[in-house]
């Protein structure tokens, strides 16, 4: 499951603003490229990363105050193809993909969607493989703009700003040099959510440490991902993330 | 004066009832427990900071000694609504702890409860229960019960005073066809192996008892999250050549609903009109309405409300479907229509995409949530609050049709119905 992956992809939505401690002068901090920098040393280094072409995740989705289970499955591949699929049981399967140029969703509830401006850009950007190596890429100046305790751990925060949407806030343990929570707010016709995700449970995956337990809280509600296996360089079929027809008639029209 | 041995004898036992608590220590303080969680959830979730101008802090001291000395569950549950109450907001409330039991009793997804009913849907016209539809081949088809008869009596018991101190207590029309209608048919639901006597009047004026038997309820079962048990159907078809038609009791189980709107919408290409019947739909998932209003319009950023929570809004944004329909659309609603129904009829006619048929729907529209409270209770509370397109909050106020058409005892007796004729006539005028 990529660091950047985890923003909203695989959540229905949920949301919460948690209180931040005030920030630090930014000269006591160590710098946004260090904080990055560490975080891909200490999950398993480049050159671990590298070896890596595309991941399957399979584990659970849960939103424990409703009642709801699911078991969800993620595809992804480089450079930015993505499928994840929630089959939520009372409601049915949640999809959401990408094949690299059309950034798409599929919900029993609200229909087929297209995703276009901000909400694409956020897409594109949760889907992109190795993101971790990439932030260079992918933003613009990132800042370490204070600290916080983030389940006792005190953590670096570090703030990404994208090209299209609005900045990133992820902290990072000052002592394991791991992510322990990603802030974010996510663009989309339903209006812009704060979404709050809460890591842990690192486990090696091959020579790469990954979170194996993801909690996102957004529009209230709290979701769980506990993931239960990851296989890197899988064979995946090469039409997994082959736009579905009711999108592509979608994509027709725009 | 003595008082015989045995009245003595039930006087000390009705005076040890009395002066024993029913609970155990632990149980009171699951209770208190309970009270608190109740009381903080509100406090930090309700979407309104201010909680409607109440002092809630002030409702807390004021209840809190009284549920500590609680002695009995439904004194507890009492306390709690009572607390709940004070917000004069409905989707808050307590729900008995049995419902929660007898979804933990099931292992395989399928709740073992043997409930059913005779086979009608009833409608309260003028504060008469009118029988609005018979399932074919039910115990109520098979011993002849009509359309447009009243319900006087079940099981020897009058209905009217039971109906009018609801009426009373609710104070507001708003909620009470909804209420008063689920009493009525609940009062009929019961075991399978048992018969429930209903007394009619009939098309005749003539008053009939039947004992009519049982049978499951109509639909599928479906299980979604802690919720109970609940039975989905969905009726779609051509109700003339040219008017697609799509009916559904619950707003559940979206692949079957989406399949269901798929099918009709295809075989519907050239349709003079369509109709989506929300009559007796007390809601339930919210986002499905947004995508029930993607079948009907190719237009993109169109958004049927807003729900406001504490801390986000959310559009409810309608992702228009790949071939939708785009001619006439009526929708049918009447005061047992709540919730997403509201959503969708209310946003719905806002856009001026429909024209809206029947009664005022219920004024129930906030979305909540359930959670399971210490001591085996169940808490629903509201999470925000929801103000359609046109500004309008459908809380406490619901959707006013475009064309107000009222069901009637005459009519029903005759076999027709005014609020489908109604959308029918506008579709052909159209």
């Amino acid at each position: 499951m990529s660091l950047f992956y985890i923003g909203r992809n695989i959540a229905i939505g949920a949301a919460m603003v948690l209180s931040i401690s005030s920030a630090r002068a930014a000269d006591d901090l160590p710098k946004a490229d260090t904080v990055l920098d560490k975080y891909v040393e200490v999950t398993g280094g480049k050159a671990a990363y590298e070896k890596h072409h595309n991941e399957v995740s399979k584990g659970s989705f849960s939103m424990a105050a409703m009642g709801l289970k699911g078991d969800v499955t993620a595809y992804r591949a480089e450079p930015d193809k993505s499928l994840t699929e929630i089959d939520l049981g009372g409601i049915g399967k949640v999809r959401e993909g990408s094949d690299g140029s059309v950034f798409w969703s599929i919900n029993p509830m609200m229909g087929p969607h297209v995703k276009e401006g901000t909400e694409k850009a956020q897409a594109q950007l949760q889907s992109r493989f190795n993101a971790e190596l990439k932030w260079r890429d992918i933003f613009k100046d990132p800042k370490t703009v204070g600290t916080d305790t983030v389940d006792g751990k005190d953590c670096y925060k570090v703030q990404l700003t994208p090209a299209d949407g609005s900045p990133i806030t992820q902290c990072y343990d000052k002592e394991s040099g791991l992510m322990v929570k990603m802030s974010m707010t996510a663009q989309g016709p339903t209006g812009d959510q704060p979404v709050d995700s809460f890591v842990s449970d690192y486990r090696k995956e091959g020579d790469v440490l990954m979170p194996h337990k993801i909690k996102q809280s957004a529009a209230g509600q709290e979701v769980v991902i506990i993931i239960d296996s990851v296989t890197f360089n899988a064979d995946i079929p090469a039409d997994k993330f082959a736009v579905p027809d009711e999108i592509k008639a979608l994509a027709t029209k725009k | 004066m003595r008082l015989p041995s045995g009245a003595i004898l039930a006087a000390a036992l009705c005076a040890w009832s009395f002066a024993q608590p029913t609970l155990t220590p632990a149980q009171r303080q699951l209770n208190v427990d309970s009270f608190e969680q109740v009381w903080k959830t509100v406090r930090d979730k309700h979407w309104d900071p201010k909680l409607n101008g109440v002092d809630w802090q002030a409702v807390h001291d004021e209840l809190r000694p009284k549920i500590e000395a609680a002695t009995s569950m439904q004194e507890a549950r009492d306390i709690m609504s009572d607390m709940l109450k004070r917000l004069k907001q409905t989707h808050f409330g307590i729900v008995p702890g049995e419902a929660y039991k007898e979804l933990d009793q099931k292992d395989d997804g399928k709740s073992d409860h043997s409930e059913g009913d005779p086979g009608l849907d009833v409608r309260l016209v003028d504060g008469h229960a009118l029988v609005t539809f018979v399932t074919p081949d039910s115990p109520a088809a098979a011993k002849g019960v009509k359309l447009g008869w009243e319900i006087l009596r079940i099981d020897g018991k009058e209905l009217e005073p039971g109906l009018a101190k609801v009426r009373e207590a609710l104070g507001s029309p708003m909620l009470a066809e909804l209420i008063e209608t689920r009493s009525v048919i609940e009062r009929m639901e019961g075991p399978l192996d048992k018969t429930v006597e209903v007394e009619f009047l009939d098309g005749s004026d003539r008053k009939l008892s039947l004992k009519l038997g049982r049978t499951g309820p109509r639909g599928v079962e479906t299980v979604l999250g802690t919720l109970p048990p609940l039975h989905f159907w969905v009726d779609a078809h051509k109700l003339q050549p040219d008017v697609g038609y799509v009916h559904f009791n619950m707003f559940f189980e979206p692949e079957a609903v989406e399949s269901a709107m798929k099918k009709m919408i295809a075989e519907c290409r050239d349709c003079k009109g369509f109709i989506i019947d929300l009559r007796g739909n007390p809601g339930g998932i919210g986002g499905m309405a947004m995508g029930l209003a993607g079948w009907f319009t190719k237009q993109s950023g169109l958004v049927l409300g807003t729900m406001y929570l504490r801390t986000a809004s959310i559009k409810f944004a309608v992702f228009p479907r790949p071939n939708p329909f785009n001619g006439p659309l009526a929708i049918l609603v009447d005061g047992c229509s709540a919730s997403t129904s509201e959503i969708f009829a209310g946003g719905m006619q806002d856009l001026k995409r429909a024209r809206v048929f029947g009664t005022h729907t219920a004024a129930a529209a906030l979305p909540s949530m359930f959670n399971k409270l210490p001591n085996g209770d169940g808490f629903q509370y509201a999470i925000a609050n929801y103000i359609s397109e046109g500004g309008r909050p459908l809380e406490g106020i619901g959707v006013t049709p475009d064309q107000e058409v009222k069901l009637t005892r005459h009519q029903l007796l005759e076999g027709q119905d005014p609020v489908l004729d109604a959308a029918l006539s506008w579709i052909h005028g159209q």
